[in-house]
């Protein structure tokens, strides 16, 4: 039984939005709205080319090496701020999706490449046909560790806080003991052509001792192509009604349920998304050149490298993330001189960051809300109700 | 008090001949050993205005904590149109239109009013996570819309100024107002609302009996109303249903609720009327 009276008033909502919308929405509007769609990917995807060919030519490979670093740790904390800053579910197993993945694409390229190039060499330049096999083996990665997402999600609905933590740490215990108990990594192709499907189980990917031989395929390139699809999806997330009613979560689980939010398809899918990015960047950190991915890999330690990126970050700002990781990334490096020392400065770095600003660096906002860019951004939003009520 | 004395009160149908919106069956639920709320019925018409009152600890809230499926009850149905709602979850009850305020303010602190009308309002959305990612235009159009959508309803209860202001920095008023808001912008076709007057000034509460009824006929909605302000209950609600001890102990006009010999006896004890 909905009333005249309802009905009108969604006539009216409908009708504002027609005539506030600019007369352009018609096929040329749609091209632009599919341009505008992409245009971040493809300015994201330009700073990479540019960095590819252009940071070689400025710095040396050290550094090189160290803005990759910054690379895959600001698309694991990026993502894991997903499951911990937006939703608010305290996950301490990221790195065990990151390694899960890695290994899964290790495998696909290792075993791949010897399958089809009878070696283990890198083969083709940049978009050559070794890193199309290596990007969609990171991909597969992505998918596996989004599938462990989904498991790892499921005690979420019953588990709140601490108690959610232990799981998502016993998860990435597990993968850490499970990958210890692998077999020796099969050296020659002829040796894999002979041997029959059993030589498979236990997965040959190399115990305790990691994955050696993993085809160096990881550039800057690609890290920050991946990088770029990661903060695109997760800030289009946060402004979306999904990213919404994830914050929701966060803010107050019961009156989200009490404002129609499913929390637990809401947070299974915050799992599943934070995991697919670890199991990309899991993908991309496997075939980075001296780096032997390894169970250690899925172990408490990184994981919790990247829950302090989160925080020192601000819950559910991606700016902020992403300054945090790139800090604490580039911090030790930097502390190399101080050898032993290194230590002690990170952590009182950590211990001073919590006692001056225990919010993280940006809090809930975005860099663009904070104090020398704050102000004309506050009066654009004043404006804005004004510009649309007319 | 007694059980058959509230059973003998639930024959009493809906008044005025119109079928009952929501319907409600001798729901109960214990806790441990604790009957917290026993037989309560309820026959809430089309854009009726119900009151529901009792002394602290009665199970009012209860009640509305079984209504919008937060407990499960144990016995008896409930029955929204043609619906049922038994052993759903509170957000496909707030999808099948029952919307609720809570009695200590549960906003979304971090959050915008704005988004927090929009939270509310998104829960028909159809678009998902593809569409979300990819920003498709149906997604982009729904966001609009969505975001009309809040402002005209912030616009109704002139909060369009605060529409970018987080929900923490409003003022008391403001916040209890903003959770009715939040409330409507689900489409509801009944509107629970827990002490919706309590902490208000007297102003605000005269303002705030105004904005219900003018909310029950504007939107159409059905409203179930807690509150312990009596003249604000007794002025505004058609009927009222009396819990004591988490059983009715009383339903009727408000002048029938207000002369009955056992709601006075709840409220105010039975000492002086026969000895």
């Amino acid at each position: 039984m909905t009333t005249p009276q309802k009905s009108d008033h969604t006539k009216t909502s409908q009708a504002t939005v027609s005539s506030s919308t600019p007369p352009s929405s018609t096929s040329g509007g749609a091209v632009s709205n599919t341009l505008t769609g992409l245009l971040p990917l493809a300015i994201g995807i330009a700073v990479a080319l540019t960095l590819h060919f252009g940071l070689p030519l400025i710095v040396n490979a050290f550094y090189a090496r160290i803005v990759m670093d910054i690379g895959i740790a600001i698309i694991m904390a990026v993502s894991l701020n997903i499951v911990n800053g937006m939703t608010g579910q305290f996950s301490i197993g990221h790195a065990g999706f990151m390694t899960l993945g890695g290994y899964l694409a290790a495998f696909i390229t290792y075993y791949g490449s010897m399958l089809i190039w009878g070696d283990v060499k890198t083969h083709g330049g940049l978009l050559g046909p070794g890193e199309l096999l290596f990007v969609s083996s990171c991909i597969m990665g992505g998918v596996l560790a989004a599938g462990a997402g989904y498991v790892v999600g499921l005690p979420s609905l019953r588990l709140r806080g601490d108690y959610l933590a232990i799981v998502t740490l016993g998860f990435g215990e597990i993968i850490r003991v499970v990958l210890q108990q692998t077999g020796r990594v099969i050296n020659h192709a002829d040796a894999l052509k002979q041997g029959g499907l059993s030589q498979l189980i236990p997965p040959p990917v190399g115990g305790a001792l990691g994955f050696g031989g993993v085809p160096k395929y990881t550039n800057i390139f690609w890290v920050y192509t991946i990088l770029t699809i990661t903060i695109v999806a997760a800030y289009r997330l946060k402004r979306s009604s999904l990213g919404r009613s994830m914050i929701s979560i966060r803010e107050d689980e019961i009156a989200a349920q009490a404002m129609g939010v499913n929390i637990a398809r809401q947070k299974i899918l915050a799992f599943v998304i934070a995991a697919f990015f670890a199991g990309v960047a899991g993908g991309l950190f496997a075939h980075e050149s001296g780096v032997i991915i390894s169970p250690q890999d899925a172990g408490f330690q990184r994981s919790f490298d990247y829950v302090i990126m989160t925080v020192l970050g601000g819950r559910g700002s991606i700016t902020g993330v992403m300054l945090a990781a790139g800090i604490l990334t580039a911090l030790p490096e930097f502390l190399r001189d101080f050898d032993q020392y290194r230590l002690i400065v990170y952590a009182l770095l950590l211990i001073i960051m919590m006692l001056v600003r225990p919010q993280g660096l940006f809090g809930i906002h975005e860099i663009w809300n904070m104090w020398p860019l704050r102000r004309r951004t506050t009066k654009a939003t004043v404006n804005a109700p004004s510009q649309e009520a007319t | 008090m007694t059980v058959p004395t509230s059973r003998t009160l639930d024959v009493k149908k809906s008044e005025n001949g119109l079928p009952a919106l929501l319907d409600v069956d001798a729901i109960g639920i214990s806790f441990g050993g604790l009957k917290a709320v026993d037989g309560f019925s309820l026959q809430l018409p089309t854009a009726g205005l119900f009151g529901l009152i009792g002394p602290n600890g009665a199970g009012k809230t209860t009640v509305f904590n079984l209504l919008t499926g937060v407990y499960e009850p144990d016995c008896g149905k409930i029955q929204l149109g043609s619906r049922r709602l038994i052993k759903c979850k509170p957000h496909e009850i707030t999808a099948a239109g029952i919307a609720r305020t809570f009695q200590n303010i549960r906003l979304f602190p971090d959050l915008t009013v704005l988004d927090n009308v929009r939270l509310a309002g998104q829960l028909h959305n159809k678009h998902g996570l593809w569409s979300t990612l990819l920003r498709t235009q149906g997604h982009r159009r729904e966001e609009d819309v969505l975001k009309e959508k809040a402002y005209d309803l912030l616009r109704i209860f002139e909060l369009q100024d605060r529409a970018h202001e987080l929900a923490s920095n409003l003022s008391y008023g403001h916040q209890r107002k903003l959770e009715i808001v939040r409330a409507l912008a689900t489409d509801p076709r009944v509107l629970l609302l827990d002490e919706p007057a309590a902490g208000l000034n007297p102003q605000e509460k005269i303002l705030l009996s105004q904005s219900i009824q003018q909310i029950r006929e504007r939107f159409q909605v059905a409203v179930l109303l807690i509150e312990h302000d009596m003249p604000l209950v007794m002025e505004i609600c058609e009927r009222i249903i009396v819990l004591d001890h988490g059983v009715t102990i009383c339903k009727g006009t408000p002048s029938e609720v207000q002369n009955d010999p056992r709601v006075i006896a709840a409220y105010l004890g039975s000492g002086l009327t026969d000895d």
